[in-house]
C-alpha cells in the first residue's frame, strides 16, 4: 500500500514540478481572468440598476457567486487535461504506462492535483490584487455548516471535472482529433455548470433538469452552497447526487480504458 | 501588394480543400462556434427574463449589439485564428523557421495561412442574428448606411486582429502563450457590453485605453442611431493605431527568437 502510494506521490512531485515551470503562463492567465471579473461586474452591475432583486438575490450575492467560481476555476477544473492524455494517447506515451505496474488514471490524477494545486495557489495573487476594490461587492453567508458540506462537493467536483476530462482524452483512441468535441462540451458545461449564471436563473423545469446532470456537480453546486444559492435542504440529495456522478464516470473512464486499449497499437521502442 | 494577394488565395484555396478532406471536422467546428454563439444568446436572454433593461438597452438592442461582435468574432476566426495559434506553438517547438524562410513578410505569411470555412460559415449565423434583431427593432438601414457597418466591422476586425497578434507575441518572451490566448477571449467579452454600461475606471480602461468596446459598439450605433462622424473617426483611428504597434511588437519578438526552444 505505501509502496502504491509513493509512485504516485512521485507523480504528483514531477507535476508540481512541471506546473511551476509555467507559473507565469498561470499567473498570467489569473491576471486576465481579472477582466472576466471586470466583464462579469460591468454587465450585472448594469442589470441590478433597474431592480433590486434578480431570482431573488441582491447584486452582492451575485457578484460573490462569479467570484467564487473563478477561485473554485482555478482550484478544482480541468484546464487541459484532456488534451495532454490525447496527446499521450497519438504519440504512443503511453505504452510506458501499459508495461509498468502503474495505474494510468491515478498517475493522471496525482499530476491534475498537483496542477491545480498550483493554478489555486496563483489564482490567489491577482485576487490580493483585486481584493481592495471588490471587497465590499462580496457578501458570504455566516452558517458554518456551508463551508463545512461544501468540502466533500469539492472533492467531489474536482473528480468529476477530472473525469470528464479523462473521458474525452480516452476518445482518442476512437477519433484521431477530439478538440472539437472538447470545447463542445466547453459550451454545455459553461451553460449548464452556471458559469455564464446562476442555474437558479432558469425557468423552474430546466434548473430541475440541470440538478440531474453531472455538469451541475461540477462547479454550480459548490459555489451555490458557498454563496447561500442553495437551501440546507437542497444539499444532502445534492450531494447523494453528486456521489452517484462520481461512482458513474470513474466505472465509464475504466470502460473507456479498457475498450480504448483493445483498439491501441503500440509500435516501435 | 499583388503577390501577397495570390499568396493568400493559393493559402486559402489549400486551406478549404483540405477541410472539404475531413468534412466530419469541419461539421464539428462548425457545431462547435455555433453553440457558443447560442450560449451567448442564451445568457441575453436569461437575463432579460428578469430586467427590462441592461444600461438603457432592451433585449432587441443587446442582440444586435452581440451579433456584431460575434460577426467580428468569426471573421477573425475564419481569416485569422488558426495560423496566429499555431503561431504560439510553432515558436515553442522551433517549427517558426518554416515561415521564416517563405519569400514574404513573416508576420503576414505566419498569420494568414490558414482559413477555416467552419468560422466563415458561422458568420452568416452572427449576420442572421443581426438581421433579425434589427427587424425586430423595426431597423430598415439603408445601402450608405449597411456601407458604413461594413467599414466599420472591417476595422474591427483589423482591431482584434492586432490585439491576438500581440497577445501570441509574448511566447517570444514567455515560451508558452496559452494562457495569454485565453486574455484574448476574455477582452473579447467586453465587446458584448454596451457603453454606458462602463462607468468609472472600467471606462477609462476598457472604452478609452483599450478598444475592446468601441470595436463591436461603434458598428452597432450605426445600425441603431445613425451615422456619427466621432465615433467612426475614432475607430478608424483605434485600428491604424493598434495594427501599428502589433507589427511593432511582433517585431520586436521576432529577434529574440532562437529557433528550437526545448
Amino acid at each position: 500500500m505505501r509502496a502504491a502510494l509513493e509512485k504516485y506521490r512521485q507523480a504528483f512531485l514531477v507535476g508540481l514540478q512541471s506546473n511551476i515551470v509555467y507559473r507565469w503562463n498561470f499567473a498570467v492567465r489569473g491576471f486576465f481572468s481579472l477582466f472576466h471579473l471586470a466583464v462579469v461586474f460591468t454587465l450585472w452591475g448594469a442589470a441590478f440598476a433597474g431592480s433590486a432583486s434578480i431570482g431573488g438575490f441582491d447584486l452582492r450575492q451575485t457578484l460573490t457567486y462569479f467570484v467564487t467560481l473563478l477561485v473554485l476555476q482555478f482550484l478544482i477544473s480541468a484546464f487541459n487535461e484532456d488534451y495532454q492524455i490525447s496527446e499521450e494517447i497519438r504519440n504512443g506515451l503511453i505504452n510506458q504506462f501499459l508495461l509498468k505496474p502503474i495505474n494510468y488514471f491515478l498517475y493522471r490524477f496525482s499530476i491534475f492535483v498537483a496542477a491545480r494545486l498550483v493554478t489555486g495557489t496563483l489564482i490567489l495573487l491577482p485576487l490580493a490584487v483585486a481584493l481592495p476594490f471588490i471587497h465590499d461587492s462580496l457578501v458570504f453567508p455566516a452558517e458554518g455548516w456551508r463551508y463545512a458540506a461544501a468540502l466533500p462537493a469539492l472533492l467531489m467536483s474536482a473528480v468529476i471535472q477530472f473525469s470528464i476530462a479523462y473521458c474525452f482524452g480516452m476518445l482518442t483512441f476512437w477519433f484521431l482529433e477530439i478538440q472539437g468535441f472538447v470545447i463542445l462540451s466547453m459550451a454545455v458545461e459553461a451553460v449548464l455548470g452556471g458559469q455564464m449564471f446562476p442555474l437558479d436563473l432558469m425557468p423552474e423545469p430546466v434548473f430541475r433538469i440541470a440538478q440531474y446532470l453531472p455538469f451541475y456537480y461540477q462547479m454550480y453546486f459548490p459555489a451555490a452552497i458557498i454563496t447561500g444559492r442553495l437551501g440546507a435542504e437542497q444539499v444532502l440529495p445534492g450531494l447523494a447526487i453528486q456521489a452517484c456522478w462520481v461512482v458513474a464516470l470513474l466505472v465509464v473512464n475504466q470502460v473507456l480504458w479498457a475498450r480504448g486499449l483493445r483498439r491501441h497499437t503500440a509500435v516501435g521502442g | 501588394m499583388l503577390h501577397y494577394l495570390k499568396v493568400w488565395l493559393a493559402s486559402a484555396r489549400y486551406s478549404i480543400t483540405r477541410t472539404m478532406m475531413f468534412r466530419g471536422d469541419f461539421l464539428v467546428w462548425s457545431l462547435v462556434e455555433f453553440f457558443w454563439m447560442g450560449v451567448n444568446v442564451l445568457m441575453v436572454t436569461v437575463i432579460y427574463r428578469h430586467t427590462e433593461s441592461i444600461a438603457g438597452w432592451n433585449r432587441n438592442e443587446m442582440l444586435l449589439l452581440l451579433g456584431t461582435s460575434m460577426l467580428i468574432q468569426r471573421m477573425l476566426m475564419g481569416f485569422f485564428w488558426s495560423g496566429i495559434f499555431e503561431m504560439g506553438r510553432n515558436v515553442r517547438s522551433g517549427n517558426f523557421d518554416f515561415f521564416l524562410a517563405q519569400p514574404g513578410n513573416v508576420m503576414f505569411m505566419a498569420t494568414t495561412r490558414k482559413v477555416d470555412p467552419d468560422g466563415l460559415v458561422n458568420c452568416v449565423v452572427a449576420a442572421a442574428l443581426v438581421a433579425y434583431s434589427a427587424t425586430e427593432l423595426g431597423l430598415h438601414p439603408g445601402p450608405g448606411t449597411i456601407a458604413l457597418y461594413g467599414f466599420m466591422l472591417l476595422c474591427g476586425l483589423v482591431i482584434h486582429y492586432s490585439i491576438l497578434v500581440l497577445s501570441v507575441s509574448a511566447v517570444f518572451w514567455l515560451t508558452s502563450a496559452q494562457g495569454v490566448e485565453g486574455g484574448y477571449f476574455t477582452l473579447a467579452e467586453f465587446s458584448r457590453l454596451p457603453r454606458e454600461a462602463f462607468r468609472g475606471v472600467t471606462s477609462v480602461l476598457f472604452v478609452w485605453l483599450l478598444p475592446v468596446v468601441v470595436v463591436s459598439n461603434a458598428p452597432a450605433r450605426v445600425l441603431l442611431r445613425g451615422f456619427d462622424p466621432l465615433w467612426a473617426a475614432w475607430l478608424a483611428a483605434l485600428a491604424v493605431l493598434w495594427f501599428a504597434l502589433a507589427v511593432l511588437v511582433f517585431h520586436r519578438g521576432l529577434r529574440r527568437y532562437a529557433s528550437a526552444s526545448s
